[in-house]
């Protein structure tokens, strides 16, 4: 638990927006590569006060995991053969946890290539992938399963030229019996958390986007529910944002029960939800069949833990 | 609540569908009309209670039929990732004579006459995997022609005209037809102003038609650069989000032709198709109002009265990763779907959304506030959002 405590604690305190480097132009594979392709725009670069511009009403997301920078590079062949077209997107994001947030985000169930080494999953109009701090977007504009090869060749060279992958131990918080490991998410502010609950309006948990938690889906012998576990920097923390949730519960959920260190309630499709907060941690479990009992907060810690 | 809408096909649904009663009074923001939905504090004063003065007209939403929806399924429309023109030709017979229960000459005659000017809004975003299709759009142009509608009274329409352009909409796709945005927005974001300094789409837009919400000002929006970033988008920055003459002056019948896709957790189909895209600065609606905006702007007697039709295009569908296209969550779903009652018709496919959802292992947020908004529709007498009054025909 210490290790995990110390991971956790070297995410606290980042600042939200890093200044802007140079546009990564370098990552891009230049004109003539594979021999036939060649860049058809001059590279378009967005910054967090403009990626509105270029994300038509998804651009919130990646401001709350942490944006810092979007390289769009497109590419034609040459000679140019009917609509193909390939747009590469590189995503500078804050931390290795926001490039491991959004991806996660946006994989869906992911279909790997066995010879491509990143994270990633590919269809024949995408590749994403993540590594480091970046996350990555290959994108066959007419869906041309004969340019597969060449889409894993794009996210290669781009990969190539990016930082080492860094370690996301962020998971090994959540319990490991009966988690469904591809429904691991990471939440840093309403957008992200809303595509699992509603708890209440706004940043309820009060994440303010520099504290992370963690989502998973379980099924424990045949018990399903959902865990989202936050770890805040200080217990007053932990503490005031229990508070803000008993204080402003979405208008959907029924309180149960109530204390100063539980909240129980029942929600719209009869399930019950309940919030716990012990030192800096809320434990929120969402999804119970039946009303929770005192010691469900104790059967999790003595869980084993497990990596994402 | 029942979250199958199979369930809602095997249903006999004989209540009578008549149409809904106007709340004259205590209208209040996202306020859902039955069950467990609750009451949501009012937040942002609009003009919604001038369009409700307005007396309906015979071609009024919901329109004939209020609570019905029919969807056209066939496996033949999409084969190899390539759509059946031909097949989708006949699935918008089927649907529209499903619907109406006349011949298409019939339906024709019922929502149009030969003088109408009709507006085609489609929904450009996300091309080429979940745009409203090209060939969803010939087919709709064949009837109005076969039907004697000259083509130069056709006009396919969006808000952006590079939006247009990039899916597909131009004159040398669609000779004769009408192609028209209702804005420029330079990418660029340089060549927006014209010598004056004016936004070049400045008189585009009807100053005397508008949606107006006091206090939501389009300044200083999150996610947009700078107030110039947002003018460039938006045309104008106060309170008011003013109509399209295109919409105001020009169209005198609408027909929406949404593409079937998810935002967030609700969805970006038939009523965010125009709810957003009649109109300019709208990037200040969606923090405090959001899909409330597409109840009240369809409330609006320019789209209220002008609107006939309403065909979700669902030959691809999208159920995360939206409104801009996310090719991981894009799926085959080959069918079309038709409503005169573009709440009803949401309603229907928000279900089936939630159920895809669910089959893709998506984690699901059904909280009641993503539909809250077609309720508040159903209380304003503009269709119905009831499940249970909901009548599906499947074909």
């Amino acid at each position: 638990m210490t290790t995990i405590l110390a991971i956790l604690l070297a995410f606290f305190g980042k600042p939200l927006f890093q200044r802007p480097a140079a546009p990564d132009t370098a990552l891009l594979p230049p004109d003539g590569f594979l021999q036939s392709w060649k860049r058809a725009e001059n590279p378009r670069v967005f910054t967090s006060s403009d990626l509105y511009g270029y994300i038509d009403g998804g651009a919130e997301i990646y401001l709350e995991f942490g944006f810092e920078q979007l390289t769009v590079q497109s590419y034609r062949p040459v000679p140019q053969s009917a609509a193909d077209e390939f747009k590469a997107e590189i995503y500078r994001m804050a931390d290795p946890v926001a490039a491991a947030g959004m991806y996660l985000m946006n994989c869906g169930k992911e279909r790997p290539d066995p010879s491509f080494a990143e994270r990633h999953t590919l269809n024949e109009f995408q590749l994403l992938f993540k590594r480091n701090r970046y996350y990555v977007v290959i994108n066959n504009s007419e869906g041309n399963q004969k340019l597969r090869a060449a889409m894993l060749e794009f996210g290669r060279y781009i990969a190539a030229r990016l930082p080492a992958e860094a370690s996301i131990k962020l998971g090994e918080v959540l319990p490991s019996r009966g988690l469904d490991r591809t429904s691991i998410r990471f939440i840093r502010g309403p957008y992200a958390l809303q595509a699992i609950y509603t708890l209440g309006e706004g940043d309820i948990l009060e994440l303010d986007r520099r504290v992370t938690a963690v989502s998973g889906r379980y099924d424990d012998a045949g018990i399903k529910y959902s865990l989202i576990l936050v770890d805040y920097p200080t217990e007053e923390a932990a503490q005031k944002a229990f508070l803000n949730v008993q204080t402003h519960l979405d208008r959907y959920l029924n309180v149960q029960e109530k204390t100063s260190r539980r909240l129980v309630f029942k929600d719209y499709k009869n399930e019950y939800g309940v919030i716990d907060v012990a030192s800096r941690r809320l434990t929120i479990q969402l999804h119970l069949a039946d009303r929770p009992t005192a010691g469900v907060r104790q059967q999790c810690r003595k869980m084993r833990n497990t990596a994402i | 609540m029942n979250n199958d809408p199979l369930e809602l096909n095997r249903r006999e649904f004989v209540k009578t569908i008549g149409t809904c009663s106007v709340a004259a009074g205590g209208l209040v923001l996202g306020v859902p009309a039955f069950g467990q939905e609750k009451q949501a504090a009012p937040k942002v004063e609009t003009n919604i209670s001038d369009f409700l003065k307005v007396p309906k007209n015979k071609h009024s939403l919901p329109g004939p039929f209020p609570g019905k929806a029919v969807k056209v399924q066939d496996e033949r429309s999409l084969e190899q990732d390539r759509f059946n023109s031909e097949v989708i030709h006949q699935m918008v017979e089927k649907g529209i004579t499903t619907l109406t229960g006349k011949s298409m000459k019939e339906s024709f005659g019922l929502f149009f006459d030969k003088r109408d000017i009709i507006g085609l809004k489609v929904n450009p975003v996300g091309p080429p995997l979940i745009n409203t299709s090209q060939e969803l759009v010939d087919a709709v142009i064949a009837w109005l022609v076969a039907n004697g509608t000259p083509k130069q009274n056709i006009i396919i329409w969006d808000r952006f005209d590079y939006m247009l352009k990039d899916a597909g909409f131009t004159a040398g796709r669609f000779p004769g037809i009408g192609i028209e945005g209702l804005q420029t927005m330079d990418e660029r974001g340089n060549n927006w102003r014209d010598k004056d300094g004016n936004h070049v789409s400045i008189n585009n837009f009807d100053r005397n038609v508008f949606y107006y919400a006091k206090g939501i000002v389009g300044k200083k929006v999150r996610g947009y650069k700078d107030d110039e970033f947002y003018l460039n988008q938006h045309v104008f920055n106060g309170e008011y989000s003013y109509f399209g003459k295109l919409v105001t002056q020009k169209l005198t019948k609408i027909i929406n032709l949404a593409a079937y896709k998810n935002t967030g957790n609700g969805i970006s189909m038939a009523c965010k198709n125009l709810g957003y895209g009649a109109l300019c600065n709208t990037g200040r609606l969606h923090d405090p109002l959001f899909f409330s905006v597409c109840t009240e702007v369809f409330a609006a007697p320019v789209i209220r009265d002008k609107l006939v039709l309403n065909i979700t295009d669902g030959i691809r569908g999208q159920y995360e990763g939206g409104p801009d296209k996310n090719a991981q969550f894009v799926y085959p779903n080959r069918a079309l779907y038709f409503a005169t009652d573009p709440f009803a018709l949401d309603m229907i496919c928000h279900r089936e959304l939630v159920a895809k959802r669910k089959e893709m292992g998506i984690q699901v947020n059904e909280n009641p506030r993503w539909t809250e908004y077609l309720f508040y529709a159903e209380k304003l007498g503009l269709g119905v959002a009831t499940p249970e009054r909901i009548k599906l025909t499947r074909v």
